[in-house]
């Protein structure tokens, strides 16, 4: 029984990473760019979520669209005025992608987080539940009302996210952009707008991510470095740039921690997903679903 | 006279400065978490204490004629960053002393920098026996500690006559140094009870796989030994799973939580029917200075104090009393002044004791409270009492829930 609780507790926290890394592997996927202030898009979700909750007193699942909206505007800000002059040719900076890249979104990471802890205070801030039920069973599981809604909507965000990419036409642009810049370029499709989308999507899913485990996890500024990190491995175990990997690494890890926990030590929970991505760089470095890339 | 407008001007010149060496304020350093991931609740609180007292010593006069005047450093509640913090307030800003301290694995690392420069070093909060087992002659400690907690915890848990009990203890000194010492105080007060420990992560944000084995065979009685934010999530991670506080399994603070004032915002249920371990309650005896400090902190921020308030308050109402005692701002002598002095607080009068080991420069009998929350958002005022200074426990007090 214990087994099955471990399971599924580890099964929700994955949920949780992937709506964190997909958002990363994105990124990565069309810009070949690591975002390191996508901890703080996931933090920015969280306090939005909280504050027009609380402090305007607008109902719970009202806030949520408001959090998805400001993840939105933060990525569409990100992606126009900071990382346009990654592919728009700003002379030798184009040489500098990666240092360009690595600057910009840290000092973006840390400005967020100080303009929070200096506007809002540092103290930790419990969002309002989605549900009012604070504990309940499912068959032999205990799970409160508010992981039950954040799993559901995990589930349903990373299916639309899957049919938005596969079926619609801007995610086929989007598709084509990660595949070949410049030659979906040639093939007229606007390839800023396909970067503006994914930032914006990412946006969408970190603050979403942060919005809902708000009641969860008591943000307080520097909450997006926890699943930051965790979105880091994900996505490299997972594959860089793929989304599916990043949702079985994202799933594997959320299991790996829960039954390492308990089975081996809850000290080195987090060194778990250290020893499994040390172990998918030594037996498959492209990661569980990426694919082995040969440059000339 | 030649030039009578400059020897006035000489003179006034001289006035002046003379002036204003004569006002010149005596600076104290006060090196506390004012961002995260130290505990900015706390830090907030010992500020808040300090603020109230430096006011009141300052509108009596300040101390020998001089003003108090505060330095405060954000040791972010990291180690490195509170050793920084003095060796900056002490060789840069000149304090005549340090305090401010509310976090053991902080107070450690900077206690070694007062101790080299041999200033005077006032603890505010920090409960680790090992700062006092160093044996710095410089550190002074009339907060808490944890062999107090410990032993007051222990002789609860006995008179509860559980069978079993696990503490949750954050992997810190302070942490991991009480859920060990609790544990021998329960094998000295109650060997039958059977104990142990689980170290976790104060930054970690999910402690369910820690509280999952607990759901099928709950134990009596359930110790927390976290901080916030993390205790706050584990006590509802803790509640949603069924463990505690439930008819079986009571839940039991002793990392002194419960009159934090974010406490209720971020437990809600999970707070309901905790057990608390606490160092202030509104009907313990006080002195009139306690009452004092406590009007005015309820006036200024329309809430309850609490313990470190005061805590942060006999701080540095004893680094004053050293200077007016010593007569001077030397470090030797407020020293020495310290160790000889019977000091009058908020909290009551004591002295410091010189045995070697977890009491030395110690306030040792500490008065402490164990009392219960038995509704949600209830003020401190209104929680029930299960013991008070001087009297015994009170454990058909206790309430449990129906389930």
């Amino acid at each position: 029984m214990l087994a099955l609780d471990l399971f599924v507790n580890g099964l929700i926290i994955g949920l949780f990473y992937a709506l964190m890394a997909v958002g990363l592997t994105m990124i990565f996927g069309i810009l070949k760019i690591v975002n390191f202030a996508h901890g703080e898009f996931y933090m920015i979700g969280a306090y939005t979520y909280t504050l027009v909750s609380l402090a305007l007193g607008v109902p719970p699942w009202l806030a949520l669209p408001a959090a998805a909206i400001s993840g939105a505007l933060l990525g569409w800000a990100t992606e126009r005025w900071l990382m346009r002059p990654l592919y728009e040719g700003y002379g030798s900076w184009g040489l500098m992608k990666d240092e360009y890249a690595v600057v910009v979104t840290f000092g973006l990471s840390l400005l967020l987080i100080n303009l929070v802890d200096k506007i809002v205070g540092p103290y930790p801030m419990r969002g309002p539940s989605l549900s009012e039920v604070t504990r309940m069973s499912i068959g032999p599981f205990m799970i409160s009302g508010q992981k039950l809604i954040t799993a559901i909507v995990a589930i349903v965000l990373l299916v639309a996210l899957a049919l938005f990419l596969k079926r619609s036409l801007w995610g086929r642009q989007v598709q084509a952009v990660a595949q070949n810049r410049l030659g979906a370029s040639i093939a007229g499709i606007d390839t800023a707008r396909a970067s503006s989308i994914v930032f914006m999507a990412s946006g969408v899913l970190a603050a979403l991510a942060g919005a809902l485990l708000a009641p969860v996890i008591n943000p307080s500024p520097d909450v997006g470095i926890f699943p930051a990190v965790k979105s880091y491995v994900i996505v490299v175990i997972g594959g860089m740039g793929s989304i599916p990997g990043s949702i079985v690494a994202a799933l594997l890890l959320g299991v790996l921690e829960s039954f390492g926990a308990v089975y081996l030590s809850y000290d080195y929970r987090d060194t778990f997903g250290l020893v499994l991505l040390i172990l998918v760089l030594l037996l498959r470095p492209q990661g569980l679903f990426g694919e082995r890339v040969r440059e000339v | 006279m030649k030039h009578p407008f400059r020897f006035a001007a000489a003179a006034a010149a001289a006035a002046f400065a003379l002036s204003g060496q004569a006002a010149e304020p005596i600076v104290v350093g006060v090196s506390i978490a004012q961002s995260p991931p130290g505990s900015v609740v706390q830090g907030t609180q010992v500020k808040d204490g300090i603020e109230i007292v430096t006011k009141m010593i300052n509108d009596k006069g300040g101390v020998l004629g001089r003003e108090l005047k505060m330095i405060y450093e954000d040791d972010q509640g990291i180690p490195e960053k509170g050793r920084a913090a003095a060796e900056k307030l002490i060789t840069r800003d000149k304090v005549v002393a340090v305090t401010g301290g509310h976090q053991s694995s902080v107070c450690l690392a900077a206690i070694e920098v007062a101790h080299r420069y041999k200033t005077p070093y006032v603890n505010t909060n920090c409960w680790s026996d090992d700062v006092r087992k160093k044996g710095y002659p410089e550190v002074f400690n009339p907060g808490n500690y944890n062999t107090r907690v410990s032993s007051a915890m222990a002789e609860t848990i006995a008179a509860l006559k559980v069978k079993s009990v696990i503490a949750f203890a954050e992997n810190t000194d302070y942490g991991i140094g009480q859920a060990k010492l609790l544990g021998e105080f329960l094998k000295k007060t109650a060997p039958e009870i059977s104990y142990k420990y689980v170290a976790l992560d104060r930054a970690g944000k999910d402690f369910t796989p820690a509280v999952l084995p607990l759901r099928a065979s709950p134990p009596d009685l359930v110790v927390n030994v976290m901080l916030p934010p993390a205790a706050y999530i584990l006590m509802n991670q803790i509640y949603e799973q069924g463990v505690a506080p439930s008819a079986k399994t009571y839940f039991y603070d002793g990392a002194g939580i419960a009159d934090y004032p974010d406490f209720w915002q971020n437990v809600k249920e999970a707070g309901k029917y905790m057990l608390a371990f606490g160092l202030y309650h509104p009907k313990m005896p006080m002195p009139e200075l306690g009452k004092q400090v406590a009007d005015i902190y309820q006036k200024e921020h329309k809430t309850e104090p609490n313990r470190l308030i005061f805590q942060a308050a006999d701080s540095v109402l004893l680094i004053a009393d050293a200077i007016r005692q010593a007569n001077s701002t030397d470090g030797a002598k407020m020293i020495e002044a310290m160790e000889k002095m019977t000091f009058s607080g908020t909290r009551g009068s004591f002295k410091f004791s010189q045995e070697p080991g977890y009491t030395y420069h110690q306030w040792v009998d500490i008065p402490y409270v164990t009392y219960q929350l038995t509704e949600i958002d209830q003020p401190l005022s209104q929680t029930t009492l299960i013991q008070v200074p001087g009297e015994p426990l009170h454990v058909d007090r206790i309430k449990k829930p129906s389930k």
